[in-house]
């Protein structure tokens, strides 16, 4: 896979978190659940590379995150868009609409 | 749900850092729970238990990178949060300080004032010491070079060429070494007008030993500067700019030098001279052509030390040459020795005590004002004693409080700091315009990386240092009397003791610097007092260089003064006019003669007396009004083929002929006039040079009988003695348009310019000594002040109980006056110690003089009094009602 594409899936990563996390504060898992109803398992999104995700954009300070009770009530850390991610998550959305607009424009009209 | 906005400053109130391991069990308990769940769901399908969870771990994908990279992420992340909250919790303190500061601006005002003016002081002082004596010289490994000189009879002079070749080619301390003579050329020929360059006359190794390379071309070879060498010259970055317009082809071209073409052949690079006002450099063969006698003494010599050598070695081998060099030509060299120093040592000379004084001295006004500063913090602090210890009541840590408090003290500083700098970069390039010319390196002095650091340095330990006492008795109220007692301050004995151990440590600090002052006040008004002996006023002096070429005989040399002389007197406003060779007053140059005394026992060669010899023309002594004591002034009939006369000084007549009478005495001067010169009079005494320095035996030869080249020329007018300069140049063009008029002055400027030095340093100290008496009379002020204010009550109390207004005024005043006794009597005792290193600064003024010692201690008293009696007076007006209240004064 080439260096450009494996960004792209990076950026898409933070995206698709990004996006679960506008419905509202969610634990690792309910992300993980989340996003592979939305998109009906057809992502492939890998756990591994979901929690890494997480926690590199807890650390960039576009989620914040609180330790929580799950719904078994259990310790869980909570994920919460923080208002950096939420600019950052328009912006990404943006970007990517061009992006599908211009591929589609190029596949239709081959 | 709660707002996702963060609440500024809301990571000072999170959870307590993370360990490693306490992230990494976060890390892990997160997965877990990932991992459970996603088995249950499995579960949930009808998996299972024991399979699900193997295929949870399997859909999750590489576990163990993730937790590391998770761990990873969130150490880091810690990491970057602590320090977050670091600079948080730094700027939040900073922020309150500059609330608490702004609450008060006169204190604050007067606190940034005080460090602003002792740090810009001493940093700017700091920038002249650091430029001259600390600043490594421009050449090549400078710290290996050194100055030689000769001892002759343990007095240090000049070489001679032979003694300095000899000590070169015996020296195996020195690797290399090289001689040269300064000396002036006329520079002409060119499109430009003539000029006079000061010039030096070097030998071949002179530049490599400095260790530099040329801007452009080379330096002499080995060999160019024998006698009879080729005519090379190399010029200085200034001059090819000023004259030639940085002219690359000016290499290998050829331009006249004392009416001789030479071909210019390198450049020196303007930081890299050695002698920072030279503008031409030619071989010393072109020089005097007694090159080869041993003793005519006039070359500057300097060596670089081989490889291994040390210092002591080369002063002593230096030694052991020299005198060998003394057994070897006793003729010539009775009493002769060497020594070395190093270079930049010998190049900064007496400046050196100098700057050392003066940055004492500034180091204790900034210790004063820290004094001050602290002092003004402790009477602040005990009256936030009551916020403080509410503070530490609803639970703030010491530390914290310490924090705060001392954030507080370096906020001040840094503002002063600040203020100082910028203070500082002004107060230097005043200092550099305003320092006498003669001083070395002043154009090495910069506010520099060094010297910025050095601000720094002292304005962090000035914060340090007062911000600390104030901090250490208010991080230990006493909470119950502080509160209970409310807003007025309560504190004991301890803090009156402080501010008061302050006070007189502020006082002793002013007297020393007061004291030193004094002395160079003194020493000062010695130096105007001493009677010059000749009138400066409305006398003109310039200089005027006949080169040889041209001017190549003794006629030629008559011709030309008695033309000029003649012609000055005929211009308007001119009252007399007079040239001297080597004989101007206050003028530096010293030329100086062996003599004997015809018809005494002969003496050994090389013991012969020496004087100072000058010729004159007979308008010399008349402009200069120098007054004939006995006998006659040299005149008009001392002319050529007339009896060879002489005048000497009263000086020289008391040293060589003590009871007997000179006139009449005859002086041999050389063999070759064994009849030698009769004396017909002896003039009065008179300065001849530094004001500082004795007078010395002197003789004048008629100008007429001696004729030498290089001129001074002196002319006295009826009035402004400046506005005959166009005319009197006129004069000299109009008999040699070629030469070159410089060096032009009034005399009143050249006597200004020869006490330049002292009235600087005098300057300077003086103000350093009225600073720190305000900022002592400052501190008596506030801590009588304060006093005052704390004992309101009381006061009310003894007024009430019928002490009367003198009473008390009698009482603070006393108080105040006990402080500056103290005070001035460990200043006293500190200025005795301190000021011995001064005594080579001051003329004709003992550094214990009693006078001075006393005078300052009554300024300080008065001072004392009038800081203590304002206090008192508004003591002393108390209402006692009001006071008993609390309200009063």
């Amino acid at each position: 896979m080439s260096k450009s594409s494996l960004d792209l899936l990076h950026g898409t990563v933070a995206v698709l978190i990004l996006k679960a996390l506008t419905w509202g504060p969610m634990h690792g898992y309910d992300i993980s659940r989340t996003i592979r109803q939305r998109s009906e398992g057809a992502l492939g999104l890998e756990d591994a590379a979901l929690y890494q995700a997480l926690h590199r954009l807890e650390k960039k300070g576009w989620i914040d995150a609180e330790w929580g009770l799950s719904e078994n009530n259990r310790r869980a850390k909570f994920y919460r868009l923080s208002d950096v991610g939420r600019r950052q998550l328009e912006t990404e959305m943006t970007s990517w609409r061009a992006y599908v607009e211009a591929v589609s424009k190029v596949l239709e009209t081959a | 749900m709660r707002s996702n906005r963060r609440i500024p400053g809301r990571r000072l109130f999170r959870f307590p850092w993370r360990t490693a391991a306490q992230v990494a069990a976060d890390v892990d308990e997160e997965l877990q729970l990932h991992l459970d769940l996603a088995a249950q769901e499995l579960v949930d399908a009808g998996w299972l238990p024991e399979a699900a969870r193997v295929e949870a771990v399997r859909r999750f994908g590489d576990l163990e990178g993730t937790r590391k990279a998770c761990s990873a992420l969130d150490r880091s992340k810690e990491t970057q949060m602590k320090w977050m909250q670091m600079l948080e919790a730094l700027g939040q303190d900073v922020r309150f300080a500059g609330r608490q500061l702004a609450k008060s601006p006169g204190f604050t005002f007067v606190i940034v004032l005080t460090l602003a003016l002792a740090v810009g002081a001493s940093t700017s002082i700091f920038s002249v010491v650091h430029g001259i004596l600390l600043k490594p010289l421009p050449f090549g490994q400078s710290d290996r070079l050194l100055w030689a000189m000769a001892l002759s009879n343990g007095e240090e002079s000049t070489l001679s060429y032979p003694n300095f070749s000899d000590w070169r080619d015996a020296s195996k301390t020195v690797a290399q070494a090289a001689s040269f003579h300064p000396g002036s050329i006329n520079l002409s020929g060119d499109s430009g007008d003539p000029e006079r360059l000061i010039g030096m006359y070097v030998n071949a190794e002179f530049f490599s030993v400095l260790g530099i390379k040329p801007l452009a071309g080379r330096w002499f070879a080995p060999g160019e500067d024998k006698p009879g060498g080729p005519a090379v010259a190399v010029i200085s970055e200034v001059l090819w700019e000023r004259r030639y317009g940085r002219d690359p082809g000016l290499i290998g071209r050829s331009i006249r030098l004392n009416g001789t073409p030479f071909t210019v052949i390198g450049i020196v690079h303007r930081k890299e001279q050695f002698f920072d006002v030279a503008e031409v450099w030619i071989p010393l063969g072109f020089t005097f052509e007694n090159l080869q006698e041993r003793n005519s003494v006039y070359l500057g010599a300097i060596g670089r030390l081989a490889p291994g050598a040390t210092l002591k070695e080369a002063r002593s081998e230096a030694k052991a040459i020299g005198e060998r060099l003394a057994r070897q030509y006793p003729e010539a060299n009775t009493g002769y020795s060497m020594d070395m120093e190093p270079l930049q040592t010998y190049l900064v000379g007496e400046v050196r005590t100098q700057l050392l004084v003066l940055l004492g001295a500034v180091l204790f006004v900034l210790l004063i004002a820290c004094a001050n500063v602290a002092n003004l913090l402790l009477v602040r602090a005990t009256a936030r004693e009551g916020e403080v210890a509410i503070r530490s009541a609803l639970g703030a840590r010491k530390g914290r409080i310490v924090r705060q408090l001392l954030t507080e003290s370096i906020v001040l500083a840094a503002l002063g700091g600040g203020a100082g700098v910028a203070l500082a970069i002004w107060m230097t390039k005043a200092l550099v315009a305003l320092a006498p010319a003669q001083t070395p390196r002043l154009d090495e002095v910069a506010v520099d990386g060094p010297v910025l650091l050095f601000a720094l340095g002292i304005t962090l330990v000035t914060g340090l240092l007062f911000g600390l006492a104030p901090t250490l008795q208010a991080s230990r109220p006493n909470l119950t009397v502080a509160l209970k007692e409310g807003a007025r301050g309560s504190r004991g004995r301890a803090s009156t003791r402080a501010r008061n151990t302050l006070v007189v440590a502020e006082i002793a600090l002013a007297v020393m610097l007061l004291a030193g002052a004094g002395l160079l006040l003194r020493s000062f008004a010695r130096l105007q007092e001493v009677p010059l002996g000749f009138q400066v006023e409305n006398v003109l002096k310039l200089h005027v260089s006949l080169p040889s070429s041209r001017y190549d005989d003794d006629a030629k040399l008559r011709a030309f003064v008695d033309g000029l002389v003649e012609r000055l007197k005929a211009v308007p406003g001119v009252r007399s006019a007079g040239v001297t060779v080597y004989g101007l007053p206050l003028t530096g140059g010293v030329n100086v003669w062996s003599f004997t005394i015809a018809g005494r026992p002969p003496v050994p060669q090389g013991q012969e007396p020496v004087m100072r010899a000058g010729v004159a023309t007979p308008g010399f002594f008349e402009t200069l009004g120098i007054r004939v004591a006995r006998g006659r002034a040299l005149d008009a009939r001392d002319r050529e083929g007339a009896t060879p006369v002489i005048v000497i000084n009263e000086a020289a007549a008391r040293r060589y002929f003590p009871n007997e009478e000179a006139l009449g005495k005859r002086i041999i001067l050389s063999p070759d006039n064994p009849d030698g010169l009769e004396i017909v009079g002896i003039l009065r005494n008179f300065k001849q040079n530094a004001l500082a320095q004795e007078i010395e035996p002197q003789m004048y030869l008629p100008y007429a009988q001696a004729p030498m080249p290089s001129l001074a020329v002196v002319v006295r007018t009826a009035s402004d003695p400046a506005a005959v300069t166009a005319p009197v140049a006129a004069k000299v063009h109009e008999l040699d348009p070629e030469i070159p008029v410089y060096a032009v002055r009034t005399m009143e400027e050249v006597l200004a310019l020869s006490s330049a030095q002292p009235k600087f340093y005098m300057l300077l100290l003086g103000a350093f000594a009225l600073i720190a008496l305000l900022l002592a009379a400052v501190g008596i002020y506030g801590v009588i002040g304060y006093t005052v204010r704390q004992r309101t009550q009381e006061i009310g109390i003894r007024m009430a109980l019928g002490a009367s207004r003198e009473r008390v005024l009698r009482m603070v005043v006393r108080q105040g006056l006990t402080l500056a006794a103290l005070g001035a009597v460990a200043g006293l005792l500190g200025a005795l110690l301190a000021t011995r290193g001064m005594q080579s600064l001051l003329y004709e003024v003992s550094a214990t003089d009693p006078a001075i010692y006393l005078t300052v201690a009554v300024v300080l008293v008065a001072v004392a009094a009038v800081a203590s009696w304002l206090p008192a007076r508004r003591a002393a007006g108390t209402e006692p009602l009001l006071a008993l209240r609390g309200q009063g004064a």
